[in-house]
């Protein structure tokens, strides 16, 4: 069976320019390979700056690999389409356009009829709890319900697979909770592919049916674990069964590895040459 | 009457009764707007005072600076012999023409330099000096080519406004929030759709800040240019009865370009409203 997304030895590189001397070249993912099955959730974790978002940037279309190849139902990926839907830690909605009006942008742009178009935004808000907000600002909105419209909005045309990029990132953790469990639901619901970049183990292994771990920079998939059936019991609290803990565990010794490596590669690196996304503080990559 | 029935009338009466108290909340709440009006005009009032007692106390010479009523008289009798009337008509005629065609021209302009970055390159080191260039300094320039008509003034008009039009129209498009164009390309957007409907809203905000800045300019611009030559205008009322030593005339005339620019502000400002409604409120003060 042809996989939903095949990583075929990915490699990206990204000009650096210093403030003096030359500009550089450095590797942000090497010979990355895998493959992403059609409906499932993959969640994928790494020490920051391992080129997480670069993974999505290049699924989306939005930039392309300086090696291998990235096949989307075993075609090679080109450009961005709404096939796939983002969604970035940052909401990203357009603040001049109210919570329906910010849904119905990519059917707008895709030419769907006004009436359908109305429908379809409430049915989504409807899907995302939202529907009492249909007609409210995104300032008017608290970050949980931002990330709420944005992926009503990018579920609202029916992509196959669903990116998303941190999304529960800068929300509190009660709300980061709610939300975990909702896109569960979603996700049982429509079936859709769903890659999810966190740096989160407990979320990785709440959410993904397989969890991939990322080396440091240069980015490769380092391990990709099975998380067991029992953890994605929609009835019992599963952070507390052994069988979490002990898969967190195994997740954070690997994890750990790397974020150290990722530390000690910055501090060697720690000149103006590292890009500000890698400079994130030791708090952000503790986080893990 | 049951015992049911008699607490609710109870409550009715008290209800009533308390209904008579709220007097004073209406009272006070009659009182709010004046004195908000009073917190906030206060010194502007003061001012207003101060120019009718200080020349009635002699503490200023009357004849520089005469008391605001005798203004306002001197201002009475331009209204009725048609005076007021033809200079203020010349004065809009000028603002408000250059304005529109500045805004019409330069806005596209700017948003065009400021989406293609090649034609930005090629423009800007002649924006950067022509900017530069004080319009004022142009004045004697312009009255050459184009002599002394209304045509010399509208350009004059027309060239100031451009620049803060132009810089904040080129500024608005280059910062706009790269994420909501990201987000918008995966969401298949082609460069059309793209220009307008995110770059295009996302800029208004900024657009207006260099609108309402092209709209000093042009009041700016519009009395130093009356003021050289003229035939009409406020410019032109105000020192003409300099020369003529119509002192309480000159000083209605600043009055009147003063109303002008803050009707023309506030019609500005109403306009920005309602095309950034969308903003949070303290954003779009």
């Amino acid at each position: 069976m042809i996989p939903k997304i095949r990583f075929d030895h990915v490699r990206k590189e990204f000009a650096v320019q210093a403030s003096r001397g030359p500009a550089r070249r450095f590797v942000a993912l090497e010979n990355v390979t895998l493959d992403v099955s059609s409906g499932e959730f993959l969640t994928l974790v790494g020490p920051s700056g391992c080129g997480k978002s670069t993974l999505v940037d290049l699924v989306g279309g939005l930039a392309k690999p300086d090696g291998g190849r990235i096949l989307l139902d075993g075609r090679p990926v080109d450009g961005p389409a709404r096939d796939r839907g983002i969604v970035f830690q940052q909401y990203a909605l357009f603040p001049w356009r109210t919570a329906t009006r910010n849904i119905e942008f990519a059917l707008e742009v895709a030419g769907v009829g006004r009436k359908e178009r109305r429908e379809r935004a409430r049915y989504h808000l409807d899907l995302v709890g939202l529907s009492a907000f249909a007609d409210r600002y995104p300032h008017e909105l608290s970050g949980g319900m931002k990330q709420r419209v944005a992926i009503a909005r990018s579920l609202a045309y029916d992509p196959q697979v669903l990116l998303m990029d941190e999304p529960f990132a800068a929300l509190d953790a009660q709300t980061r909770e709610s939300l975990q469990s909702e896109l569960l639901r979603i996700w049982r619901s429509t079936r859709k592919t769903i890659v999810f970049i966190t740096h989160g183990i407990d979320e990785a292994i709440v959410l993904g049916q397989r969890v991939a771990v990322m080396t440091a920079r240069p980015g490769r998939i380092k391990h990709v674990f099975d998380i067991p059936d029992v953890l994605h019991s929609e009835t019992d609290d599963v952070r507390s069964l052994p069988a979490f803990g002990l898969t967190r565990h195994d997740i954070w010794s690997l994890l750990r590895e790397e974020v150290l490596k990722a530390q000690q590669g910055q501090a060697a690196t720690s000149d103006t040459e590292t890009p500000p996304q890698l400079t994130r503080s030791f708090a952000e990559s503790a986080h893990v | 009457m049951s015992s049911l029935q008699l607490t609710q009338e109870h409550a009715r009466t008290s209800r009533s009764w308390e209904s008579r108290r709220p007097n004073w909340d209406t009272l006070t709440a009659a009182l709010k707007w004046p004195a908000i009006f009073v917190h906030r005009s206060a010194l502007l009032l003061a001012l207003l005072a101060m120019w009718e007692i200080a020349p009635r106390l002699e503490l200023a010479d009357p004849a520089f600076l005469p008391p605001l009523s005798e203004v306002l008289a001197a201002g009475w009798d331009l209204a009725l012999n048609g005076q007021l009337y033809e200079h203020v008509g010349a004065s809009l005629f000028r603002v408000v023409s250059g304005f529109t065609i500045a805004v019409a021209f330069i806005v596209p302009l700017g948003l065009a330099i400021g989406w293609y970055s090649r034609l930005g390159d090629t423009l800007n080191q002649l924006i950067e000096v022509l900017r530069n260039t004080a319009p004022l300094a142009l004045l004697p320039v312009f009255i050459l080519l184009l002599g002394i008509g209304e045509l010399s003034k509208v350009t004059m008009v027309i060239y100031s406004c451009a620049w803060p039009l132009l810089l904040n129209t080129i500024g608005a498009v280059r910062q706009v929030d790269p994420l909501l164009i990201k987000s918008a390309r995966t969401m298949g957007v082609s460069s059309v759709q793209l220009f307008v409907k995110v770059i295009l809203p996302a800029s208004l905000p900024m657009i207006f800040v260099g609108v309402r800045l092209a709209s000093a300019a042009a009041m700016l611009v519009l009395v130093a240019s009356e003021m050289v030559g003229a035939k009409a205008g406020l410019g032109y009322l105000i020192i003409y009865a300099q020369y003529s030593f119509l002192i309480p005339q000159m000083y209605f005339g600043i009055f009147a370009i003063t109303t002008l620019g803050l009707v023309f502000n506030q019609a500005l400002v109403s306009l920005e409203r309602r095309f950034t409604r969308w903003r949070p409120a303290s954003a779009s003060t």
